[in-house]
């Protein structure tokens, strides 16, 4: 069960809206379209309302507005970021290079962290963990030298529009399959997972909505 | 279409529907479980939960995604309940709209069973993503001793582990995410960067079959019904059976075909 509503009647009206809706998306598995759209439409305005929301109550509101009201000299950060957000909702009518400049900073910043954090978080540790060192077990030693194996042959099959030889050309090959069975595996755990989904709801209607087995 | 076709095309799925019904309520025979024979995971998750001091404050990164947030229900509920039972302080925060989303339901859900909202405060939704969390990672290591990562969005463990890790050492990192993220989560795991994750359902069940919180109101009031889950598996094997049988005879009659010319 769910457990996300209660028994209190603003908690019955919540579990019978979720129960038509959840009938309304599995009417679609035996054609009944229209309902699925409006349920995808329904979706979609929640989603936008809430994200509406939370920007007003969790970011524009205590973290821009209250700080820049209780100190307005004292934060010149937030003046600054005022000031993009303005020149983003007056684009249209500036030079591009100036539109451009909220985007590009949010972009770049973006980027800088994700990639720093690749680096430093990700790759130097994984690179470090996968060298065989002197005295590991067999096992670590096998281990690490097929994934390094692995990984050169699914790069290799990366490789487009180079020269390429015989070898290359069967590395690459050998490549592209070892990527279709990491994204079959990989399906296979979407599988399942969408899978638990569908026999949650169906949990949910019987045992939260019908009650069977409460 | 065919009579027939369109007959299994209605009839097929509302019969999956109607045997995952019936594989929900039957009860699940002794012979199937969810819980993994490998209790390494399990192990490893609780002991860095007992490593963790006395009144623990922990950082609680709720983002999982609405779509496999099922898988990891019952074992995020039952972790918090372990953290709440080991008197930890939680904060939950969010990254994304959807783990907001699903973070206000299950904090409104532990504090209507009674728990003290003071000690499951609310630090809200941060924007920013990467950046945000190189924000809450400044001096995060003097404000709490480990961080539960329940992912599944976008900003999951990896994201933890690139952003705030390298800011904040020392401080313990767990994670609860679906099956999806093991290829991701595995090799954190591995190099020790994540101290302890469940990952799978087998490895959430072995977790939740440890823990000695029965009766807790906090816990999911019912396990994932295995046989509704093994059905459904054994349908899908069934379609890729069937799909892969007609492409093969319709390959050999091609063949057929063409010898017959």
């Amino acid at each position: 069960m769910s457990g996300f509503f209660d028994t209190a009647p603003a908690d019955l009206v919540a579990t019978w809206v979720a129960a038509v809706a959840t009938l309304a998306v599995l009417g679609s598995l035996v054609g009944e379209r229209r309902l699925f759209s409006w349920s995808q439409h329904l979706l979609a305005g929640l989603a936008t309302g809430f994200l509406a929301l939370i920007a007003l109550t969790d970011v524009i509101g205590p973290r821009l507005i209250e700080p820049i009201a209780a100190d307005p000299a004292g934060r010149p950060e937030l003046w600054l970021g005022v000031a993009l957000a303005a020149v983003t909702a007056a684009a249209p009518w500036l030079p591009r290079p100036v539109a451009a400049l909220p985007a590009s900073l949010a972009i770049g910043t973006l980027a800088a962290f994700a990639l720093g954090g690749a680096v430093l978080g990700t790759l130097l540790p994984q690179l470090d963990a996968s060298i065989v060192r002197h005295g590991g077990s067999p096992a670590a030693t096998v281990g690490g030298a097929v994934a390094a194996v692995i990984t050169g042959l699914v790069l290799v099959g990366f490789l487009h529009g180079v020269p390429r030889g015989r070898l290359l050309t069967s590395a690459a090959r050998a490549g592209r399959w070892l990527l279709l069975v990491g994204i079959g595996g990989w399906l296979g755990f979407l599988l399942l997972s969408r899978l638990v989904l569908l026999v949650d709801r169906i949990g949910f209607l019987l045992g939260d909505w019908l009650g069977v087995g409460r | 279409m065919t009579d027939r076709a369109r007959l299994l095309r209605w009839f097929g799925p509302a019969l999956l529907v109607a045997a995952l019904a019936l594989g929900w309520i039957l009860p699940t025979p002794d012979v199937l479980r969810l819980a993994t024979p490998d209790p390494r995971a399990a192990g490893e998750m609780t002991a860095a939960l007992d490593a963790l001091p006395d009144e623990a404050n922990v950082l609680v990164g709720f983002d999982p995604d609405l779509g496999t947030y099922a898988e990891v229900r019952p074992t995020v509920r039952a972790l918090l309940a372990d953290l709440l039972d080991r008197d930890a302080q939680l904060a939950f925060v969010s990254l994304t709209a959807e783990g907001r989303a699903l973070a206000v339901s299950e904090r409104s859900r532990l504090e209507r069973e009674g728990v003290d909202p003071s000690v499951v405060r609310d630090l809200g939704f941060v924007a920013g993503a990467e950046a945000a969390l190189v924000d809450l990672a400044a001096g995060l290591s003097d404000r709490y001793d480990g961080i539960v990562v329940v992912g599944g969005n976008d900003l999951g463990p990896r994201s933890w582990v690139e952003q705030v890790l390298p800011r904040a050492s020392g401080v313990a990192l767990l994670a609860v995410t679906p099956a999806i993220l093991l290829p991701e989560v595995r090799p954190y795991l591995a190099t020790g960067q994540v101290d302890a994750a469940l990952i799978t359902p087998g490895e959430g069940a072995a977790y939740r079959g440890g823990l000695e919180l029965e009766g807790s109101a906090l816990l999911e009031s019912r396990e994932p019904s295995v046989l509704a889950i093994l059905i459904g598996m054994l349908a899908a094997v069934a379609m890729l059976g069937q799909a892969l049988g007609a492409r093969a005879v319709a390959t050999l009659r091609g063949t057929r075909a063409r010898d017959a010319e």
